[in-house]
């Protein structure tokens, strides 16, 4: 099999996924021990209000026809309306409206350890067992032991007094004054100051989520490093008598950089989910946040609307790895038979 | 070892006993028809007697043999601690004996399977103690394993081991009382739990009862109080209890479903693969944190989230979707061990699959499993604490760490940060211990691989809170 038709079949095989999580989702939604009208009206419920709903979700209709309704509707972006957060928006307006922030801190997250986590993973592929390795090494392991939402708690901790723990360094009025916790001021995101205004709200935030990761990159990609650079091809190169920098961005890097390609892909998940508790408590509105809140207050409709949407980033990501892998990796396809 | 087992008898089945019979034994109760439910119940009742009964033993190590809950009395002493001691030393005194025991217990096995293996046993050598023997000589396992071991105690003695009771301190503090001196009044004085713990809050700057601090009504608090006024420890003891049983529970159905699914797609191969490949896939395109968050409140008026104080739902919902990463990070080692010679062989023998993956593939897989199971154990812990700190998940009065994390949250500038910050410890250190034991499992099962599987392991541990 080569390689593109391997990612062909991979593609054609991600239609089911989709379907499998929408078909989950409208289940426990829709068909769940909570009827989505009672959990919008609250205590207002009374028969005529919910006999409303319930015409308006399409609930009065037999099961089946209200399924095939609802994956239609989700499959064409007919998300449906918000209920009780936004009632007057549908909701993708208001998925559009908290979505950016989410977007800025998982960009962020994604970038941070990518520029710290890998090169010291790295770095100690390239010195290993020598204490700056251990340090790393060590610091990589308890940083994966904390829990995402305690360690966003000891950050809070720790900027909101930062003269104290950072020796007179004052986070709120670091480059600009901004509130340490809090919504980042989305306006006009594209203009350089105000970029980097609401960056500075979303980086802790962004840190905590990217922590995880940043211990796994460290971990994989030293033992990555460590196993190219001991490998024959590497050894060859060097016998031909190839300058040491040109052995390793050639021939270590690229090649150490193949079993980082899922983790890096697989902390979209991790994200995606953790992004609840960090916007939770860092004061985000973003649409993790956003979730947790049309779960909690009753907005069930809304809820399994953005249950769709990460659905589809999670198979786009996974997407997304196997096309990097058939690209960085030229063994793609035949391993797999 | 029998002697050793039959002082502490009565602790060990309490800690038995406190898991949740009674919902599995109601729900068959509930299926059977009638006569038969009946006589199901009859039966189950008898168990649940003798349960009850056995775990009301007395035991070596009871709180009442060291007690530390005594109050001054005037002039200076203490009285009803244990031989007239600062609460606090007496509380010292049974913690090390408790753990003195569990250590004594262990070494005891330890030393027992030793001289088996080298006097008793047939074989001379297993594959086995090579494997022991490899973990033995695991510093960073070890270490491991003595943290694990170190909470596994903790939640199997925490109504030992706990300063006050949960019975006194946690669920019903207004029927008991206490006896304090009282400074002004300058004699003894009683009360009931609930109103001492309202005037024992740590609540940052207006009042505040710290590490290793005695509260006004003479009780100790090795960790503080909460903000209500409970015991830390009593409270992260019990937490303990709960956050095991919910990582135990939800790696156990994991890794059953993973197993049956890896010796399932290694020994049928083709379209059984591919099924189990998009299944994976489907599950793992829900994010877990979002989907136990979907369905704990779906589910929270449901008879199914009291169970367990709504632990089971957790623990049950991460087994449910924490299968995908173990499956695929055992697929890769199931597909080899299939190809062996030996299963040809049993396979020629005419012998039936499920006996040739039972016998001849399983005792392989199982082996890595363990190291991917012992990872996302810690994953399941940290998840259910992320839960609980949203307000979902195990509901109150019963102590969940995450929970507790959240209420000090507000709090964690001012005097009472161990509200906060013990609990999160606590949760760190029980995960370091999973993670490293993990790590040394490995290196003691397959010590040529030695980590270049990490990748695996990330995917197998990775999605917690």
């Amino acid at each position: 099999m080569s390689r593109w038709s391997y990612f062909a079949k991979r593609l054609v095989l991600s239609i089911p996924v989709i379907l499998f999580g929408t078909t989950i989702t409208f289940f426990v939604i829709y068909a769940g021990p909570i009827d989505p009208a009672y959990a919008i009206l609250g205590s207002q419920a009374t028969p005529d209000k919910v006999a409303d709903i319930h015409r308006q979700l399409g609930m009065n209709q037999p099961m089946w026809e209200m399924y095939f309704d609802y994956i239609v509707d989700m499959f064409t972006f007919n998300l449906g309306n918000s209920w009780v957060i936004r009632p007057d928006l549908t909701a993708y307006e208001v998925i559009m409206d908290f979505a950016p922030r989410t977007v800025l801190m998982g960009a962020w997250a994604v970038i941070l350890p990518l520029f710290v986590g890998i090169p010291l993973g790295f770095y100690a592929g390239l010195n290993p067992n020598t204490l700056g390795d251990y340090t790393a090494s060590f610091g990589g392991i308890i940083w994966r032991a904390m829990p995402n939402f305690w360690l966003a708690v000891l950050l809070l901790l720790v900027l909101s007094r930062s003269e104290e723990f950072l020796f007179g360094f004052s986070w709120e009025s670091f480059i600009y004054s901004t509130p340490v916790a809090g919504a980042p001021d989305m306006e006009n995101i594209w203009n350089f100051e105000n970029f980097l205004r609401a960056s500075k709200v979303v980086i802790p935030g962004a840190m905590v989520l990217g922590s995880a990761s940043m211990g796994n990159e460290m971990r994989i990609g030293r033992t990555a490093f460590l196993e190219a650079r001991n490998s024959n091809y590497v050894e060859m190169a060097r016998a031909k008598g190839l300058p040491g920098r040109s052995i390793v961005w050639k021939h270590i890097f690229r090649n150490a950089l193949i079993p980082l390609v899922p983790v890096i892909t697989a902390e979209a998940g991790v994200l995606v989910g953790g992004s609840v508790l960090v916007e939770t408590v860092f004061g985000i509105n973003g649409i993790g946040w956003l979730f947790f809140t049309a779960m909690t207050s009753g907005d069930l409709p809304l809820a399994a609307a953005l249950m769709f949407l990460f659905i589809l980033l999670l198979v786009g990501l996974n997407i997304l790895q196997d096309f990097l892998y058939t690209i960085i990796d030229p063994r793609v396809g035949f391993e797999s038979n | 070892m029998a002697v050793l087992v039959i002082v502490e008898f009565g602790a060990l089945w309490g800690g038995i006993m406190a898991l949740p019979w009674d919902t599995p034994m109601g729900l068959l109760t509930g299926v059977l028809p009638g006569a038969i439910g009946g006589a199901v119940a009859g039966i189950a009742s008898v168990f649940a007697d003798a349960g009850a009964w056995l775990a009301d033993l007395p035991t070596l190590l009871s709180r009442e043999w060291i007690p530390n809950q005594g109050h001054r009395v005037p002039g200076g002493g203490w009285e009803g601690t244990f031989l007239g001691l600062e609460p606090a030393y007496a509380w010292v005194i049974r913690v090390a004996v408790v753990y003195a025991y569990a250590m004594f217990t262990f070494y005891w096995v330890w030393r027992g399977y030793m001289v088996f293996r080298r006097h008793y046993r047939y074989a001379d050598w297993t594959p086995a103690d090579d494997m022991i023997d490899r973990f033995r000589g695991h510093n960073w396992g070890k270490f491991g394993l003595v943290l694990v071991m170190a909470f596994v105690v903790m939640a199997m003695f925490a109504p030992t081991i706990s300063p006050t009771t949960q019975e006194q301190n946690i669920m019903d503090p207004y029927s008991h009382n206490i006896e304090y001196y009282n400074d002004d009044a300058g004699q003894v004085m009683e009360t009931s739990v609930g109103q001492a713990n309202l005037l024992s809050s740590s609540k940052g700057v207006q009042r505040n009862f710290g590490l290793w601090s005695y509260d006004e009504y003479d009780r100790f608090h090795p960790t503080g109080t909460f903000t209500n006024g409970k015991d830390m420890f009593t409270l992260t003891a019990y937490g303990a209890r709960i956050s095991l049983f919910i990582g135990v529970f939800a790696s156990a159905l994991a890794g059953g479903i993973a197993l049956s699914l890896a010796l399932l797609t290694a020994y049928y191969k083709g379209i059984v693969d591919l099924a189990t490949v998009v299944a994976s896939d489907a599950f793992m395109a829900m994010p877990r944190l979002l989907v136990l968050i979907m369905l704990v409140t779906v589910l929270a008026d449901h008879w199914v989230a009291n169970i367990y104080s709504g632990g089971f739902i957790i623990a049950f919902l991460f087994g449910i979707w924490g299968w995908m990463g173990l499956w695929r990070a055992v697929r890769g080692p199931a597909f080899q061990i299939v190809e062996n010679e030996w299963v040809m062989a049993s396979k020629g023998f005419g012998e039936r699959p499920w006996r040739i993956v039972k016998k001849h593939v399983a005792p392989y897989v199982i082996g890595y499993l363990l190291i991917y199971l012992s990872m996302s154990l810690g994953g399941y812990i940290i998840g259910a604490a992320g839960l609980a700190f949203l307000g979902l998940g195990v509901t109150a009065p019963t102590p969940e760490m995450g929970r507790l994390i959240a209420a000090g949250q507000s709090l964690v500038t001012t005097q009472s940060w161990h509200i906060s910050i013990i609990p999160g410890l606590m949760i760190s250190a029980l995960v370091l211990g999973f993670n490293a034991l993990g790590d040394g499992i490995r290196d003691a099962i397959d010590p040529k691989t030695g980590g270049d599987d990490a990748a695996g392991e990330a995917a197998a541990a990775g999605g917690g809170g």
